[in-house]
């Protein structure tokens, strides 16, 4: 498959007139291909009779925006007419953290804006979005020197931003299907408890072998992101988690207080929420232990410091300190302590998550419900998605709030966990 | 033969104010002037030698500042009692078009501008061939776009004047308008310069024309396709000893009209001639009941 089938940048046109008879049509569609692009016809309406003219639908899809700009000026003197040939329309937001009433609000799918004739993609996708445009870059931000298009939340605009309204010149644009031989398709949001979890285990591992290659070749991308509940600790999953942090397979990881604590209860104490890990049973006086772990890590003042300090010497996140790896821990309100690490402010715990998921392209969301949720509303619909939880529900809602890439795995996070990392890291001795 | 149906009259306009006063096709310097009376006497012999073939002539007032005028062919386009005035691409001749639209009014046409605002340069980029097979009999509009018209309007021509259009891009700059690499030569004959089209127009006009007469490269860049024909009478600005054998097999008499004078400004015969008696919905004779007659000499 060529750069040009995978439809990086597309356009819609028209060729009206006698251009059978006159060959415009072959004509237009040698000199798509010639351009190294390719074409679909998406209608073609036959003059039934040589005086009436035909009418055809052409879909242009070409490697990048440069490559097409050029290809429709081509064909243009061919009578070649972009279907869409309108500009954005763009309103000065009225206040900080106010958008314009008819704001365009996004999807998590790549998505185009037209300024000045020109189609610019917006930067990283992010659902519940509005689109801003920034003036032209300075000479030496790019060559370009076209507007530049973020997507940005609502509480981050700026009075004054120029933000698309409607919907005219706002193109978005589905992820390449991927038509593997095993029928791996990421734009499904197919769960099941009754699936084979070896298939399912299989593609994860593989998802994450390949972000590992892309990763090494340099080229961007190929971060992978694990999104934990404090489940992950409660069955067992989290010593399987921390060979994988351990061993460079997880670039970043997001939680809450909860998995936090527990993670780091369960290395100093042995118990998770006071429940012997070990043997199962509520160890005396367990109930508090989580307490009094948060409190040691609020006297050391940092996880981090704890780690330095010696006092926290294995789990998940003591990897994490170890290996460099950026986490955030995002608060709520029911959360005990919390621990110095968790961002209790929604909005910038959300905003900190935002700001480190520049090529991230694989994601693994661990029997968490909430956290899952607040993720999936940060990524690229591009982003590999796997939502591996006990409970059904949670894959569906995922599925619902828009995360339509993500693929659930309904199983148990403990089992799941460490059969990934005897996969990734080897069987252990 | 069957001899076309149109090229008994004719628009000209005498060379008073011809000169070279701007660059707009490859042919013109500023540097060199036609000769004013030279370009008047050849353009007298015009007159005289399509009035001999049987060419009723009209003639268009000169006007100062528009040394183009003179290129009749460029004013537009006439079918039957319409005329459609051309929308020049340069604005250097973009003046014409007023002068133009007065003659044909007051000549008794009705002039309907083309919609739309794209450039169409009249005649001279749009001419009449033959019967459509399945069309009634009717002719099919050869029109080239790309150098100074453009393929919307001549597509708006056809729906206007309801003919079949078969466009064919102008791909060499030497060549600017399709009366330099096409002429009808009668019903099933035209000379075509492959010279000026691309694999596709060469294929167009190859379907359409029964028998083409394809010119060599010398021919085409000597404007042989820029002809008039009248009747059985092919007034050319130039003919090579190969197409005069060949014109004269095909029944057409050959008379060379120099006009060295215009071929500085890139123009020749068919340019400084705009037929005033192309009717697009009379049947092309021959063309419906009585099948196609090929007389051979």
């Amino acid at each position: 498959m060529s750069a040009a089938d995978q439809g990086a940048c597309s356009e819609v046109v028209r060729l009206d007139g006698h251009v059978v008879d006159s060959l415009l049509l072959p004509k237009v569609l040698d000199a798509i291909v010639d351009a190294g692009a390719s074409y679909e016809i998406l209608e073609l309406e036959m003059g039934t009779t040589t005086l009436d003219p035909s009418h055809v639908r052409i879909r242009v899809n070409a490697a990048d925006e440069a490559a097409l700009d050029a290809l429709l000026a081509d064909v243009q003197v061919h009578g070649v007419n972009r279907e869409d040939a309108s500009d954005a329309e763009l309103m000065a937001a009225p206040a900080d953290g106010v958008l314009p009433a008819e704001f365009y609000s996004t999807t998590n799918l790549a998505t185009w804006v037209r300024v000045g004739g020109h189609w610019i993609e917006s930067g990283r996708p992010e659902m519940d979005c509005a689109l801003v445009v920034d003036p032209a870059s300075s000479p030496e931000e790019g060559p370009t020197g076209r507007p530049r298009v973020r997507m940005v939340p609502m509480h981050r605009v700026g009075a004054g931003d120029r933000v698309v309204v409607g919907w005219r010149g706002v193109r978005v644009e589905t992820p390449a299907r991927a038509d593997d031989a095993d029928g791996f398709g990421f734009m499904t949001s197919e769960v099941s408890s009754e699936k084979p979890k070896a298939v399912s285990l299989a593609r994860v591992a593989a998802s994450i072998r390949d972000a590992r290659d892309r990763r090494e070749r340099g080229t961007g991308g190929g971060r992978v992101l694990a999104v934990c509940g404090p489940a992950v600790v409660h069955t067992g999953a989290a010593p399987a988690l921390a060979r994988l942090v351990r061993d460079g397979w997880v670039q970043l990881l997001f939680a809450g207080n909860g998995f936090a604590t527990h993670d780091i209860e369960s290395n100093v104490l042995g118990t998770s929420l006071g429940v012997s890990l070990g043997e199962g049973v509520l160890s005396e006086h367990g109930h508090a232990n989580h307490l009094r772990v948060i409190n040691e890590v609020r006297r050391f003042g940092s996880i981090a410091a704890a780690v330095e300090a010696g006092w926290l010497r294995g789990g998940v996140l003591y990897e994490c300190v170890r290996a460099g790896v950026p986490f955030v821990l995002g608060g709520s309100v029911r959360d005990d302590g919390p621990l110095p690490d968790v961002i209790s402010d929604t909005v910038a715990a959300a905003d900190a998550m935002r700001a480190l998921l520049d090529d991230v392209d694989v994601a693994v969301m661990l029997a968490t419900t909430l956290h899952a949720i607040a993720t999936g509303n940060l990524l690229p619909a591009g982003v590999e998605t796997y939502c591996v939880d006990i409970n059904q529900a949670v894959v569906t809602k995922l599925a619902d709030r828009g995360s339509h890439q993500a693929l659930g795995i309904v199983t148990d996070v403990g089992l799941f966990m460490g059969d990934l990392a005897d996969r990734l890291c080897g069987a252990e001795p | 033969m069957t001899a076309l149906g149109w090229g008994r009259r004719f628009l000209l306009c005498r060379p008073v104010h011809f000169t070279v006063a701007y660059e707009i096709n490859p042919y013109m310097h500023v540097q060199v002037h036609p000769d004013p009376e030279v370009a008047l006497a050849e353009h007298d012999g015009l007159v005289t030698t399509l009035r001999a073939a049987g060419a009723e002539v009209e003639f268009l007032d000169p006007v100062p500042g528009l040394p183009d005028l003179v290129f009749t062919a460029n004013a537009g386009v006439v079918d039957g009692g319409t005329f459609v005035p051309s929308r020049f691409r340069h604005p250097e001749r973009q003046g014409e078009t007023v002068h133009d639209t007065a003659w044909f009014s007051a000549h008794g046409f009705r002039v309907t501008p083309l919609p739309g605002d794209e450039p169409f340069e009249g005649a001279g980029d749009v001419l009449p061939f033959g019967a459509e097979p399945g069309g009634g009999g009717r002719p099919v509009l050869v029109a080239g776009y790309r150098t100074r018209s453009a393929v919307g309007a001549q597509t708006s021509l056809g729906t206007l004047l309801g003919v079949p259009v078969r466009t064919v891009e102008l791909v060499d700059e030497r060549f600017y308008h399709v009366d330099l690499v096409f002429c009808p030569l009668d019903e099933r004959r035209a000379l075509v310069a492959p010279q000026g089209l691309d694999r596709y127009g060469c294929r167009v006009l190859g379907e359409l024309v029964p028998e083409p007469v394809w010119l060599t490269d010398d021919e085409a860049a000597s404007f042989c396709a820029n002809s008039v024909v009248v009747g059985d009478v092919i007034v050319m600005p130039r003919c090579t000893p190969r197409l005069g054998r060949i014109l004269e097999g095909a029944g057409l008499s050959v008379a060379v009209s120099p006009v060295g004078e215009f071929l500085k400004a890139g123009g020749g015969c068919r340019c400084l001639t705009v037929a005033l008696d192309v009717d697009l919905s009379a049947p092309v004779a021959g063309s419906v009941d009585e099948g196609l007659v090929h007389e051979l000499p």
